[in-house]
């Protein structure tokens, strides 16, 4: 239970997060030359400085509380997390510094910029961004998860009333999401980042050394575990079913595990949010030195995703698990050993960083989509919008937006948070033909590229919904002859056979 | 001599492209990692290795990184 000076701690640098972020808003005003003066001061700052930035952003509530929790209750499946990261950061390495010299020599920002060009189709590019756009929302649905798994555990020490108190927390997470998006934007958010690195990174380092140390190593925490999963074998629960020390060498699993990671490598550098990170780098050469070095911030990931099987060995963090139902659990599982294992104040200064850690990537996710919203979407129909109008209809979007993300939060058991992150991967994966093949070939058919997107984005949908019996999404993965294949790679299979299927006329022409 | 410095470049290219795809062969290598034994620290060889191949990647990708944008400044 966090005591009283946990919750003073966690405000006092909350509001001081604030603060900065209004403050930010203000003074970029003034003298915005200043911060990049400073921020790329020297080349070997710039990558340095880029990679240090960048790398907060591998922090998301994904990190902090959906791979720990897919961990805690599934076990070694969710470690694909790790893969994930070490080969994504190649995908970003030979695909965005294409598309970064392209955006400097004819001015794109969002990706859809790119496939209309390239294309010659404004309705393709429509598309790209509308599948950008909702691929965000259950992203942005999982950054709100992690939000209200923080606040859970410290809303705790007040009732014991567990409904109330997930209650709560949802509510208040999406009142501070919304009104933080709504009035300091990407560029009130810049001062308040370096803030907000500074204290993810004290909370990683503190939870991947101290933790361990205190409970002296894993081997029983993977004891404990075993005899967790048997408990609850008794009432014919299943829980940790995809191994615990390692993948259960079933041929079936391992080509989930392998299409899971392989899927989400791709994905990844196709949301709108990574491809804006990316594009506001200083060069070429410095994006692909940062995107090198980025795998190993996956070592922080790593450990934390081992955390999630850590918490069976503390008896604090267990006792303080238990009063949660299996079906939320999970999430609570880092902040609960945050709790359990730091000082009060200390405690206080981790959750807010697990806490920002979930509000600021989906505030930048929000500003991604308002982005493809105004300049992909609306000024097509309507070139003479004016600043106003267009910074207008973004604040509301973004708010109308978030409306819908909190709509999925309620689609899947919180424990299985990670499907959130999984579904927007299967929905984004299918703008990989226009976008990725698009920056190697532009022989394919536009409106071939548009019938596999639609079905690649249909069969995705229907196969999610047939996995989990058109219930509640605790998994993404398919059962196909006797192997199970994450879905976002089906889909994609489809998208891309309709997609080259229908140019062949076109590449044959020519 | 500009043929020798085009040559070279293809070289380093090809070179690049080894070493970028290195991890992805560790990690598609699904049965040579899926196992407890050796254990490190207690933590079961399938963690760890993976979070080893980490490290290695990206010593891997800043050498590829680094052959691809020789002597580019940007």
């Amino acid at each position: 239970m966090i005591g009283i000076l946990g919750w003073i701690s966690f405000i006092i640098f909350f509001l001081l997060f604030t603060f900065l972020g209004f403050y930010g808003a203000k003074w970029r005003r003034g003298d915005l030359s200043k911060l990049h003066e400073w921020a790329l001061a020297g080349r070997r700052l710039g990558a340095f400085l880029a990679w240090f930035l960048i790398g907060a952003d591998v922090y998301t509530a994904y990190t902090f509380v959906a791979v720990p929790s897919g961990m805690f209750a599934s076990g070694a499946l969710y470690f694909y997390a790790v893969p994930y990261v070490a080969t994504t950061f190649m995908v970003a390495m030979i695909t965005m510094p294409r598309l970064w010299q392209w955006s400097r020599e004819k001015g794109y920002v969002t990706a859809a910029d790119m496939v209309e060009d390239r294309f010659k189709s404004k309705l393709l590019a429509g598309l790209v961004a509308i599948t950008g756009i909702v691929a965000e929302l259950p992203y942005i649905a999982l950054q709100i998860v992690g939000m209200q798994a923080v606040l859970g555990v410290m809303l705790l020490g007040i009732t014991s009333n567990v409904k109330l108190v997930s209650d709560i927390a949802l509510t208040v997470s999406f009142i501070i999401l919304a009104a933080f998006t709504f009035t300091s934007g990407l560029r009130g958010a810049t001062l308040g980042a370096v803030l907000k690195d500074i204290l993810i990174f004290i909370s990683v380092i503190s939870l991947i050394i101290i933790i361990p140390l205190k409970f002296g190593g894993f081997s029983s925490a993977f004891t404990e575990a075993q005899s967790f999963t048997s408990a609850l074998s008794a009432k014919h629960i299943t829980w940790l079913s995809t191994g615990i020390t390692y993948l259960k060498p079933l041929p079936a699993l391992e080509a989930g595990y392998t299409t899971l990671w392989i899927g989400s490598t791709f994905a990844l550098f196709l949301y709108p949010h990574s491809i804006n990170g990316s594009l506001s780098a200083s060069g070429k050469k410095q994006l692909a030195i940062s995107d090198a070095f980025l795998p190993i911030y996956g070592i922080g990931l790593a450990l934390l995703a081992l955390l999630g099987l850590l918490a069976y060995s503390d008896k604090a963090a267990m006792s303080l698990l238990s009063k949660f139902p299996l079906s939320s659990m999970g999430i609570y599982s880092i902040p609960a050993l945050a709790v359990s294992s730091l000082p009060d104040w200390f405690a206080g200064v981790v959750l807010l960083g697990i806490f920002v850690g979930g509000l600021v990537p989906a505030a930048i996710m929000a500003i991604a989509q308002a982005n493809l919203l105004t300049r992909n979407i609306i000024k097509p129909f309507k070139p003479e919008i004016k600043p106003e109008t267009e910074t207008r209809i973004s604040k509301w979007a973004s708010v109308i937006f978030k409306f819908i993300a909190l709509g999925f939060v309620f689609i899947v058991p919180a424990t299985y948070a990670i499907q959130l992150q999984l579904l927007g991967g299967i929905i984004i994966l299918q703008t990989l033909p226009p976008v990725f093949l698009g920056l190697v070939t532009n022989k394919l058919n536009k409106y071939a590229l548009m019938a596999g997107l639609i079905s690649g984005m249909a069969s995705g949908i229907y196969l999610v919904e047939v996995a989990n019996k058109f219930g509640p999404l605790s998994t993404s993965l398919y059962h196909l002859g006797g192997y199970l294949i994450w879905i976002g790679i089906l889909a994609l299979a489809i998208n891309l056979a309709v997609a080259i299927i229908f140019s062949l006329p076109k590449i044959i022409k020519k | 001599m500009q043929e020798n410095a085009k040559k070279e470049g293809v070289f380093y290219k090809i070179f690049a492209t080894i070493l970028l795809i290195i991890p992805w062969i560790a990690y598609l290598w699904i049965t040579t990692y899926d196992k407890a034994q050796p254990t490190l620290f207690g933590i079961t060889f399938f963690y760890w290795y993976q979070t080893a191949w980490l490290v290695i990647s990206s010593i891997l990708y800043a050498i590829a990184a680094y052959l691809i944008y020789r002597g580019e400044k940007q």
